[in-house]
Order: C-alpha cells, then sequence, then structure tokens
C-alpha cells in the first residue's frame, strides 16, 4: 500500500467543507480500503489492467489553492454554450458553472445529510472506497419528478497544473419519476500526472430517463477511474456512452442494477488508444427483474504498443424472465503491438431468456482496403474510410450536434496523427 | 489499351496463369470464359493489382507502359476499374460518401475541379435512374444488406461514374436473375463507345447474349486454349468445356 494514501488521508479530515459526520463515512471507507488493499492481477477483473502507476506513483490531495483563478475562462474547453457544472481539480466551481434553475443541484454534504450519511457508499471495489474516503465537494443533482430537462447538462471535469493531484469527484444523481436528463460528461486539463478517482451514484425512479454521454479526452499523463453505479426502477430507461480518448490509464467501471420491471439500459462506447496507453472498460449488468432490456456495445481501436479491455457482463437472476439482452465487443487493431482482452460473459440463471453475446478483433480487412483502392482512392484515405465506418456505429447515437461535432473532431485528429 | 504478354501469375507460391496473352484495343469487348479454379480471377486481380499474387514471367502494359509495380490506386486513376465478383460489405461507410471520395480523387488527378455535395448529387441521380435504382441507394452504407442482385447494381453505378476506359467485369453476371442482368447488361451497352474497352469474365455464356463480345477466348488452367469471335461462346454452351480440355 503506497504511503501517500495514510497521509493524505489525515490532511482530508481536516476539511472544512464538510460536516464532521463526513468523516466517520471517510474513515469506515478508508478502513475497509486498507483492509483490501489495491487490486492485484489475481483478481480476474483486473488481470489485464496494470495499476503500478498508481501504486508507485505520490499524489497529493487537491487543496484551496489548486482551485483556478477568479478570472478563469472555460471557453478554452468547448462547448461553452452548453449549461455547465465546471469542477476544477476536484473543487466544485459555482461562480464558473452556469445550471438551469429546473435541476436542484445541492452540495453532497447536503445530500448524505438529507439520506442519513448511510446510503449510496459503493463498495464495489477498492476505487470505490477510495472515492469515499477522499471525496471532494462534487456535487448531487436531483431532477424533481416529471421534469424533462432535454438540453445536455455538462459536467465539466478540468485536471489542471504540473503538482501531482489526486482528485476525488464524488457525483450523485437522482432523475425523479417520468423525468428525464440528459448529462454530458466531459474530462480535459493539460495536467502532468495526476489520478483522477470518480465515482458516480445514479439512481433513474419509475419511468424516468438519463441520458448519460462521458468524453474522456484527458492528458496523455492521467489516470482516470470512474466508477459508475446505476440503480433503475419500474420502465426506467439508462442511456450511457463512453469516448474514451485520453489518459495514459483510463478505466472504466460501470454497473447497472435493473431493479424493477419493464426497466432498459444501452451502455456503448468507443476507445481510442495509441502510445502506450491503456484503456479498460468494466460492465456489469444486473437483471434482477423480468421484462427488461439491456445492451452493451463496446468498440476499440487501437494504435502503436497501447491496450486495451472488455470485460462486459450480464448476469440474469433467479426470476428475471423475459430479459432480452445483448453483448457486442468489436476492436480493431491498427499496430501489430497493440494488445485487446476481450471478455464477454453471460450467467443466467432463469429459463425464458434472449440473450445474445459475440466479440471480434482484428486488423482491416485487406479485401476492403483494396476493394476501396481499386475505385482510385489512396491506402491512407481508404483506412480512414473503413476506421470511420468502424467507430461511426457509436458516434452516430449522439443526438447533440455540437457535442457529436466536438468527438469528430477529437476523432479525425487522433486518426490523422502521425506516430 | 490492355496487353497481357506472356503472363505467369500465381498466389501463395501456387502458378495460377500460365502463358497468358491477350490484346485488348480501344472499342472493343473481349470475354474470358472458363470453369471455376481456371484463373479468372486470377486474371482480374492481377490487371487491378490486388496484393499477394506474383507475376513470375511476362507483363502487363496499359496504354503502353507497365503497370506490374503500379498501386491499385494508381492503375484506379489511369482508367482502370473492376466490377467485383463479390462486392465487399462495408458497414458504417456511407455509400454516397465512398463514391464522391473516389470521384473526386480521379477528378483531382486529372487536375480537374472536385465535385461538391451538390454537383454531386445531380450527377448520381442521372446514374442511378439509367440503372433503375432509387435514391435510398446513396443513404445506405456500401453494400450493407444489399441484396446479390443491388451489389452488382451498385458495381455499376460506380463503373457509369467514375468513366473508367477499361472495364473489367468479374462474374457479373452471378446471382443475378434475369431482369437484373438485362439492365445491368443495358447499363454496359449504352456505356460502350469506341474508346471504351471492356473484358468480362464469366463462367456462362448467358451474360454474353446481353453484352455481345468482339473476341472470345477460352481459359482451362492457366492458358487460353482457343480464341475466337461471339459464336465461340455459343459453341461452349452447346458442348460445354470438355471438347476444349484432351
Amino acid at each position: 500500500m503506497p504511503d501517500y494514501f495514510k497521509s493524505e488521508f489525515v490532511k482530508i479530515t481536516d476539511r472544512k467543507y464538510f460536516a464532521k459526520e463526513a468523516n466517520s463515512v471517510r474513515t469506515k471507507a478508508f478502513d475497509n480500503f486498507i483492509q483490501q488493499g489495491l487490486p492485484n492481477k489475481k483478481d480476474e477483473n483486473w488481470r489485464f489492467t496494470d495499476i503500478s502507476s498508481i501504486k508507485k506513483g505520490s499524489f497529493r490531495i487537491s487543496e484551496k489553492k489548486d482551485a483556478p483563478n477568479a478570472d478563469y475562462n472555460i471557453s478554452g474547453h468547448e462547448l461553452d454554450s452548453l449549461k455547465t457544472a465546471v469542477f476544477f481539480n476536484g473543487h466544485f466551481q459555482e461562480s464558473l458553472s452556469t445550471l438551469p434553475k429546473r435541476l436542484r443541484v445541492i452540495s453532497n454534504q447536503e445530500y448524505m445529510e438529507q439520506n442519513d450519511w448511510a446510503l449510496s457508499q459503493p463498495t464495489k471495489s477498492s476505487f470505490d472506497l477510495l472515492n469515499t474516503a477522499f471525496m471532494d465537494s462534487g456535487v448531487s443533482i436531483i431532477v424533481d419528478k416529471s421534469i424533462q430537462i432535454n438540453e445536455p447538462i455538462r459536467l465539466l471535469f478540468i485536471c489542471s497544473g504540473d503538482e501531482k493531484l489526486m482528485t476525488s469527484p464524488r457525483i450523485h444523481v437522482d432523475v425523479g419519476e417520468s423525468s428525464f436528463l440528459s448529462l454530458f460528461e466531459h474530462h480535459v486539463g493539460d495536467c502532468n500526472e495526476y489520478f483522477f478517482n470518480q465515482s458516480v451514484i445514479v439512481n433513474i425512479e419509475r419511468n424516468g430517463r438519463l441520458d448519460h454521454i462521458r468524453l474522456q479526452n484527458n492528458s496523455e499523463s492521467t489516470i482516470n477511474m470512474g466508477n459508475l453505479h446505476v440503480k433503475q426502477q419500474e420502465d426506467s430507461t439508462y442511456d450511457f456512452v463512453q469516448f474514451a480518448f485520453g489518459g495514459k490509464l483510463g478505466r472504466t467501471d460501470v454497473n447497472i442494477d435493473l431493479c424493477e420491471e419493464g426497466a432498459n439500459c444501452f451502455v456503448k462506447g468507443l476507445s481510442l488508444s495509441d502510445h502506450k496507453q491503456h484503456l479498460d472498460v468494466n460492465v456489469v449488468t444486473n437483471h434482477y427483474a423480468p421484462n427488461c432490456i439491456s445492451g452493451q456495445s463496446f468498440k476499440s481501436i487501437l494504435k502503436d504498443n497501447s491496450s486495451g479491455v472488455f470485460n462486459g457482463r450480464v448476469i440474469v437472476h433467479a426470476g428475471a424472465q423475459k430479459t432480452d439482452s445483448s453483448q457486442s465487443n468489436k476492436n480493431l487493431l491498427l499496430s501489430k503491438d497493440a494488445l485487446m482482452n476481450s471478455n464477454p460473459q453471460l450467467e443466467i440463471y432463469a429459463d425464458d431468456v434472449k440473450c445474445s453475446h459475440g466479440s471480434s478483433t482484428g486488423a482491416l480487412e485487406s479485401d476492403a482496403l483494396f476493394y476501396i483502392r481499386s475505385r482510385g482512392i489512396d491506402q491512407e484515405t481508404a483506412t480512414a474510410l473503413l476506421v470511420h465506418g468502424f467507430a461511426s456505429e457509436i458516434i452516430e447515437v449522439l443526438k447533440n450536434h455540437d457535442i457529436k461535432d466536438l468527438v469528430i473532431t477529437y476523432f479525425n485528429s487522433w486518426l490523422e496523427q502521425k506516430n | 489499351m490492355l496487353n497481357v504478354k506472356k503472363l505467369h501469375a500465381g498466389i501463395s507460391g501456387k502458378e495460377i496463369l500460365k502463358g497468358v496473352d491477350l490484346s485488348i484495343s480501344p472499342g472493343e469487348i473481349h470475354a474470358v470464359m472458363g470453369r471455376n479454379g481456371s484463373g479468372k480471377s486470377t486474371l482480374s486481380n492481377v490487371i487491378t493489382g490486388k496484393e499477394g499474387y506474383v507475376i513470375s514471367k511476362g507483363d502487363i502494359e496499359y496504354k503502353d507502359e507497365s503497370i506490374v509495380e503500379w498501386s491499385p490506386e494508381k492503375r484506379a486513376l489511369a482508367g482502370i476499374f473492376m466490377s467485383f465478383q463479390y462486392p465487399v460489405v462495408m458497414p458504417g461507410v456511407n455509400n454516397t460518401y465512398f463514391l464522391k471520395a473516389a470521384l473526386n480523387s480521379k477528378l483531382k488527378n486529372n487536375g480537374k475541379k472536385e465535385l461538391n455535395a451538390a454537383e454531386f448529387l445531380k450527377l448520381v441521380k442521372e446514374k442511378l435512374n439509367e440503372l433503375d435504382m432509387d435514391t435510398s441507394y446513396l443513404q445506405r452504407a456500401v453494400n450493407e444488406g444489399f441484396s446479390g442482385g443491388e451489389k452488382k447494381r451498385n458495381e455499376i453505378l460506380q463503373m457509369l461514374t467514375l468513366e473508367p476506359e477499361l472495364a473489367i467485369m468479374d462474374e457479373t453476371d452471378s446471382g443475378l436473375d434475369i431482369d437484373a442482368l438485362k439492365i445491368i447488361a443495358n447499363g454496359v451497352n449504352k456505356y460502350r463507345n469506341p474508346s471504351r474497352s471492356f473484358l468480362v469474365i464469366t463462367h456462362y455464356q448467358r451474360l454474353l447474349r446481353y453484352i455481345k463480345p468482339d473476341f472470345v477466348h477460352v481459359l482451362i488452367d492457366g492458358k487460353f486454349v482457343r480464341s475466337g469471335g461471339k459464336e465461340l461462346a455459343l459453341e461452349l454452351e452447346e458442348k460445354g468445356y470438355e471438347w476444349l480440355e484432351e
């Protein structure tokens, strides 16, 4: 266990913007974390994930001085037309944020007070415990009953500076009955070595819907751990799409519980990696109730010596009859030295279900390249056409044109980059 | 226009073409007939420059230049086109986008102004009409979910749009019903003119009823065993290939 965790933990408990009650929650999580330790390669879900940069690193928590100047301008991070909540090195920046009034945004302290400090403290992995132990100011977003917020709300996470920081944003999202929220997480920043460990805890009430976009475009020296927990009630819908482009180590754990009948979730993603980047996606969909539909569809495109993981699990628990689930993972290797580990899993404990899964990993098809070139298009353009074609299925799910244009711009510049 | 000279070629260490001579002048239609495995597809693949084939002897000249070292795209830009026996399905690649990229690559190569979206659409709609295709083709991904006939029509659409001077039709009739065959033959016949040549590769005589060749060559075991006029195709239909095989 790296020393910095213990020394930083002493500091975090001195923080003033959290009530004392938080300290007992933090301490409990930290004790559990110490007991459990960081994952190692013997753990099936961590076999192919190298976290030595966390183990050997030395990070400190973000202090007030790491917050931006009052005149900080977020327009350098694009899409300033969107309603945005700004998190700068872990600090929620109310003055830089623009949020619609119909949305209730409260501090995590207030939120947890309302929930007796007990609820929503995920313990699934060490990184969840670590997030609870170190959680920064964060926010809780509450959409009350029967409210439709159609324009995406952006959560802009800026990792900035040369200090080796460790930030632990905590976001709670409650979507009320028959309400709709569209949430867009945008991860950016020019930071040097940086350990970002975020937990997002979502609850969607009956007939509610959350569209969730996550665009991770961190610097190439950032560690980005995203821990997502979603609970869905009757007839609710969760639609998630991730674009993981940046980071030295990026890992997203998505845990979805379909708790009541008629709940549906669709999770998709596109990861682009190059150099020595490692991008990881772990998705677990739990079907606890009958008549739920779920889909997992993830794609990776890998260049250079980069590597990736897809661990997808769909668990159909006893009694979850009439489950309809599909799972797909497709990976494109643009380099002989790139490595992808794909592990689609299906566990079924009910007998009347429809489940499919599949996985494929390979290079571009030479027949397709020849076909395009035989029409007078050069090899480089032909490759780009095919790679675009491969990615388009995921990019096309974006409905907001500004976000889509931004993703396409990132994608194109990544593709054009020569090594 | 095309001169194949004493060509020996193969793949994976196996010689498939064992000395093919073929000379096509502008405006001519040549048919190459043969059974499966006789080397028909190898011939079309080496002319268009597919990777993996090795030319051990002989040469391929196009407009008096040897093209065997040329990339597939260079050959295409010089005016060589192949209608594929098995057109490749490309999920996520829009048909219009693909065709426009191909046409603009050619225009650029010829020092001409590239077409914008509106100009391209106007042009391609005329071609669609000729082939009795509706505009929904343009929105779809290249060959994805296309029936056999639709794929072949899409090949001809590409030909009409790119305006090659030498068009190779590789088993264009396979998998087509008679109506689709007529539409395609009609497209080819309208496209014919004294400066454009065709190499029609087929197993059966059926297609040659609609696209009338000037010359017919019979390919058996990597060699032309007989060449003649269009009556040779009829003779083959009647007698089969056996009488030419020793």
